[in-house]
């Protein structure tokens, strides 16, 4: 084989940024999504919601609702004997509709299914229901309180998919919902002998992951099966899901997923597809369950995180140590919260050195919105305090946060975190990127800060992939994947890593995605994995489609196979060149018929130890604080992303933009608040997201390709990781500002007014 | 936001015919105009109608007109209207400014003058400025018309003096004279705003003293509200009532009466009054 993975440089596809495939039909509305599917005999579901956090069911009576025209059925908790109502891939807890109790304000109680969503809304109301009100639970503090009462009853089994190896804590008479623990070296004796600690305590907020598409799925369950189309992110592990509850063989499951409207780790694993098969299954018909935009805040949120952390130094300004405890608050159900849980644990470390390291973290369940995944993935939630320290700490010893940085940073090829893949990335190139970025060095005018920061996560990424890359008659390519298209241009990207290799043009090659009864198998499209995992498996496949069509020119030529050499594009033997289209037409004898590349990736090789890469990034800003009113204005921005090698630099760069912005997002305005029992800004009229208008005036992005990764031409994940270092940024950046610190985001300007004001008195 | 729930709406030629309208339905029924806070608040089940009578279809109300005395905005004419209106933009350029900064574009290209000042959201910005450049309004029921201070019309959240069967059907500002300065500043960081300050100055011919001063204060409280004993303190020479802002800001603020809500505490509110009343002051006068 002739064919080598190439250096920047080389390349004919890849490392170019072509137009992303769906560009123009997303922005023309031509682009299909959930919404736009439309089965024939097509019934609307709507949900009815708990008004209360936490209430003992006493009675349903839906017959005032059942019975009004145009209504096919109402289905309730009691109405699912025959299926296995509870999912939940880390902690099965959940069930699709509330049974016997409810455990948070906007829980689905029951769903009305009609002839249209307007006559299944407006039966909700004479769905009668009585309830017994429980206390509620609402922060980890009540959770662990001595007389709190008890979410969850039921002992729970660890989930297979769960994502990690360790147990789960949930469902042993506590509302502990999951812990995670790390600790190496002396941490206590660390503390004793440093030369410089700071400690303090931070919040993270609840957040909404807002994506312009809402949940929608629309489910069909007959005879045959079940078929769902979902705005799922992972289509694979909703099927599981499904099977369980609906007790069928992976064959009769099938989800298929459109183009998805956003999803930011909030449409990973299942969502609101069981409750829609179950209105299917009653209704005995296709069934289209579209929640609004206030009913999708109501689904999930991120994990918000009350951490304490310390930091020392020794006299060389080394960090010698670091210690945190975490409670995080995970709503009424674990979702995938067990695994934030793990990453944000082994995230406090940083991309740092320390060589004494003691992290506990606990998560609670809380009678509120469940908390899930979250682009950057726990991540964000202790970079806040983890990057702040690094500033507080070099405030401390005197030294210039960059270059304190620079010292301690965890170095390419290091081995910083016990057990784990080396480090993968270039950080102090990075730092050194930002800070010129946005003039670290330069003066800067009154009120104004700036701030350099980084992170760098175990990449939850893991290696479960397969793909078919079809190689047809005419040299055109079918690419089957299983990724989803959320917006981040899987579909661009994986057709330029198969043009790369068969050296056919990328116009040509095209994806069908994420359906489970076509598309092979793969687990997730989140974590930053798709270019990674599904790129090498696409790379794979091309190549070993390769092999074969060298074995088949072989036998057209009649020669050995040694004898053919595979050049870009085609074979050569002799004098004697075919291309792909002449070699899979003379080998059938005819013009048609194909050729199919597959590929398997699983945890092993060069992917068999975890994490398959470190998704590390550095952002930098310079904010303008208004001392009289606190409020901060985001003023130069800048990315770098180390992403080994950007298959699709435009791409790779739209990502570390969004990412960053939504990091900003935390660091200004955005907090779900809960007065009570009760979210009091559930609407994005009421909860605040950035807005064009908020943008920095200059903005730079830049990426950091070394080839350093394990992905395909020496690729890694990109997309989460700008988001992380947002908020402390915006700390340290205020705090260089006007001299005040804040632990909590996000650092509203009445926030900022109050630190003012208590500096002054 | 939900699906909206079934309902008629009804297309009057007059406003006697839209005011029958209203008085038969009652409570079932609600005018409508661009329906930016109406039909919102229907989707999101808060208020329920089964009748809306549609003022838009009523001619002659969607008019600006300048005269002599005073600016005359019809009920219907929208924020963007007014924005763009070149008259308005010469002669009540604080009112044009104003009315862009209102929400964003689709709400001001639907969303009426009047349809703002009769939802008596605590939040308006028009509420606030005209209230400073003491308009009135023209409300019409069908035993005939009545006109209204803005203090007469707005009396608490979502709380005004119309009468079931009554409109309002245009607003009239006076006009404001060479030697008055006014600015209406804003601070925002949600949806609505979180304080809304509105001045007017009469001014000597060399800008060296302040005859006649009228603030407002918006947004911070459940209607916009001003006070005798601030204004007062806002009149004289220049650089006495500069010392003054701070006291005509105390007692704006006593007034207003801020409350704690997600937009922030009162006290927060109170120091923003502060804040915006010297930034409205050097605004007026620059
Ligand atoms: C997203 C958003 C942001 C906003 N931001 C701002 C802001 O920054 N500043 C601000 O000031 N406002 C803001 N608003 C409010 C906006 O100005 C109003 O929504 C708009 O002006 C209302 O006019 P409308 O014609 O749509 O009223 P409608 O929704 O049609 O009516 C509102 C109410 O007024 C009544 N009504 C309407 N016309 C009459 C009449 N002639 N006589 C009697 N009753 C009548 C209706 O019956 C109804 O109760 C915002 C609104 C939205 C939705």
């Amino acid at each position: 084989m002739s064919q080598k993975a190439g250096k920047k440089g080389e390349f004919h596809v890849v490392n170019h940024s072509v137009p992303r495939r769906d560009g123009r039909a997303k922005v023309t509305g031509k682009a299909t999504y959930v919404s736009d599917v439309k089965l024939t005999g097509m019934a609307y579901a709507k949900v009815l919601r708990s008004p209360y956090a936490h209430a003992k069911i006493l009675s349903i009576d839906a017959s005032g609702a059942a019975s009004r025209p145009g209504i096919y059925c109402v289905i309730t908790g009691n109405d699912l004997e025959g299926l296995d109502p509870y999912y939940g891939h880390a902690v099965k807890d959940h069930p699709l509709l509330a049974i016997g109790k409810v455990r948070y304000v906007g829980e689905p109680v029951a769903a009305a299914v009609a002839v249209d969503e307007r006559t299944a809304f407006e039966a909700l109301e004479h769905i009668e229901v009585k309830y017994e009100e429980l206390k509620a639970v609402l922060t980890p503090e009540d959770a662990i309180a001595k007389d709190a009462p008890l979410l969850h009853e039921k002992k729970f089994e660890a989930g297979a998919l769960r994502g990690f190896e360790g147990e789960v804590a949930a469902g042993r008479g506590t509302n502990i919902c999951q812990e995670a623990h790390i600790k190496w070296g002396d941490v206590e004796a660390a503390f004793k002998k440093a030369a410089a600690v700071v400690e303090g305590e931070y919040y993270f907020p609840m957040t909404y992951a807002y994506a312009m598409e809402a949940y929608v799925a629309i489910a069909d369950v007959n005879d045959n099966g079940v078929t769902v189309y979902s705005s799922a992110q992972h289509p694979f592990m909703v099927r599981h899901d499904l099977k369980s509850i609906f007790n069928l063989p992976v064959s009769q499951v099938r989800l298929i997923v459109p183009f998805v409207g956003g999803g930011y780790g909030s449409k990973s694993y299942t969502k609101i597809e069981p409750l829609a098969a179950a209105c299917s299954w009653k209704a005995k018909r296709p069934v289209k369950l579209q929640l609004t935009i206030e009913e999708a805040m109501l689904t999930t949120r991120s994990d918000d995180a009350y951490t304490w952390m310390r930091t020392a130094v020794n006299a060389d300004g080394k960090i010698i140590a670091r210690q945190a405890r975490i409670y995080m608050n995970t709503g009424a159900y674990a979702e995938n919260s067990p695994l934030v849980v793990e990453k944000s644990t082994n995230r406090c470390v940083g991309p740092y050195s320390i060589p004494n390291v003691q992290i506990d973290n606990c998560s609670f369940y809380t009678n509120t919105v469940p908390a899930s995944s979250y682009r950057g993935f726990g991540c964000a939630q202790v970079t806040l305090p983890g990057e702040s320290q690094i500033d507080e700490l070099a405030a401390k010893i005197g030294k210039d946060p960059y270059e304190f940085r620079l010292a301690n940073v965890a170095k390419p090829g290091e081995e910083f975190f016990p057990k784990m893949r080396s480090f993968d990335g270039t950080l102090k190139e990075d730092l050194d990127i930002a800070a010129k970025a946005i003039g670290w060095k330069e003066p800067l005018a009154k009120g104004r800060g700036r701030s350099v920061a980084c992170s760098g996560s175990d990449a939850g990424a893991y290696p479960l992939t397969s793909t078919a890359v079809r190689v047809h008659a005419d040299g055109s390519v079918t690419i089957l994947t299983g990724s989803t298209e959320l917006g981040q241009g899987s579909h661009t990207v994986i057709p330029q890593i198969a043009a790369e290799e068969l050296g056919v043009p990328f116009e040509n090659v095209h994806v069908v995605s994420s359906d489970t009864a076509i598309t092979p198998y793969d687990r997730s499209t989140g974590a930053s994995r798709t270019t990674t995992l599904m790129g090498s498996a696409v790379l794979e496949a091309s190549r070993e489609a390769i092999q074969q069509m060298v074995v088949m020119a072989a036998d057209v030529l009649k020669v050995k196979v040694e004898q053919i050499q595979a050049i870009r594009g085609g074979v050569r033997c002799g004098e004697a060149q075919l291309n792909w289209s002449e070699v899979i037409s003379k080998f059938y004898g005819l013009p048609d018929g194909e050729v199919i590349g597959r590929s398997y990736i699983r945890k092993s090789g060069k992917f068999a130890q975890l994490p398959v890469f470190w998704e590390t990034a550095c952002t930098g800003v310079e904010v303008s604080v208004d001392q009289e009113t606190g409020k901060i204005a985001v003023e130069k921005l800048a990315t770098v992303g180390d992403v080994g090698l950007a298959i699709n630099p435009a791409l790779a760069e739209g990502q570390d933009l969004g990412a960053a912005t939504m990091g900003m997002g935390i660091g200004l305005f955005e907090e779900l608040i809960y007065q009570g029992p009760q979210l009091m800004n559930g609407s994005i009229l009421d909860y605040r997201l950035p807005r064009f208008s908020d943008l920095p005036k200059q903005v730079e992005l830049h990426l950091v390709e070394n080839q350093d990764g394990v992905g395909p031409y020496g690729a890694k994940g990109g997309g989460e990781a700008s988001l992380n270092s947002m908020a402390a940024n915006i700390a340290n950046a205020v705090e260089r500002a006007v001299g005040v610190r804040i632990r909590s985001a996000p650092l509203t300007p009445e926030k900022v007014w109050r630190a003012l004001k208590e500096r002054k008195q | 936001m939900m699906p909206l729930r079934r309902f008629q709406i009804h297309q009057p030629k007059t406003v006697k015919e839209a005011a029958e309208m209203l008085s038969h339905y009652g409570e079932k029924g609600r005018l409508y105009a661009g329906g930016t806070e109406l039909l919102l608040a229907m989707k999101h089940d808060l208020l329920r109608y089964e009748h809306l009578v549609d003022v838009k279809t009523v001619p002659g109300l969607d008019e600006i007109e300048i005269g002599n005395a005073s600016l005359h905005i019809g009920t219907t004419v929208t924020h963007r209207a007014i924005e763009q209106s070149v008259p308005v933009r010469e002669k009540f350029p604080v009112l044009a400014e104003m009315a862009n900064h209102v929400a964003n574009v689709r709400v001001r290209s639907t969303g009426t003058l009047g349809g703002n000042l009769c939802f008596a959201e605590p939040h308006s910005d028009p509420a606030t400025l005209l209230l400073a450049l003491q308009a009135h309004v023209h409300v019409q029921g069908r035993s005939g018309e009545r006109t209204l201070g803005m203090e007469e019309l707005i009396v608490g959240a979502y709380e005004t003096t119309l009468a079931t069967d009554e409109l309002l059907i245009g607003i009239d500002i006076p006009r404001i004279a060479k030697s008055q300065r006014a600015a209406y500043l804003k601070f925002q960081t949600h949806e609505r705003p979180t304080l809304g300050l509105a001045l007017v100055l009469d001014v000597d011919g060399n800008g060296r003293s302040i005859t006649k001063a009228r603030a407002a204060v918006g947004s911070v409280s459940p209607k916009p509200c001003r006070s005798d004993q601030a204004d007062a303190l806002l009149a004289g020479p220049r650089d006495k009532v500069e010392k003054q802002l701070d006291d005509a800001a105390k007692v704006l603020a006593d007034a207003a009466d801020p409350v704690d809500d997600l937009e922030g505490s009162a006290e927060y509110k109170r120091h923003l009054i502060g804040v915006y009343l010297r930034r409205a002051f050097v605004k007026a006068l620059a």
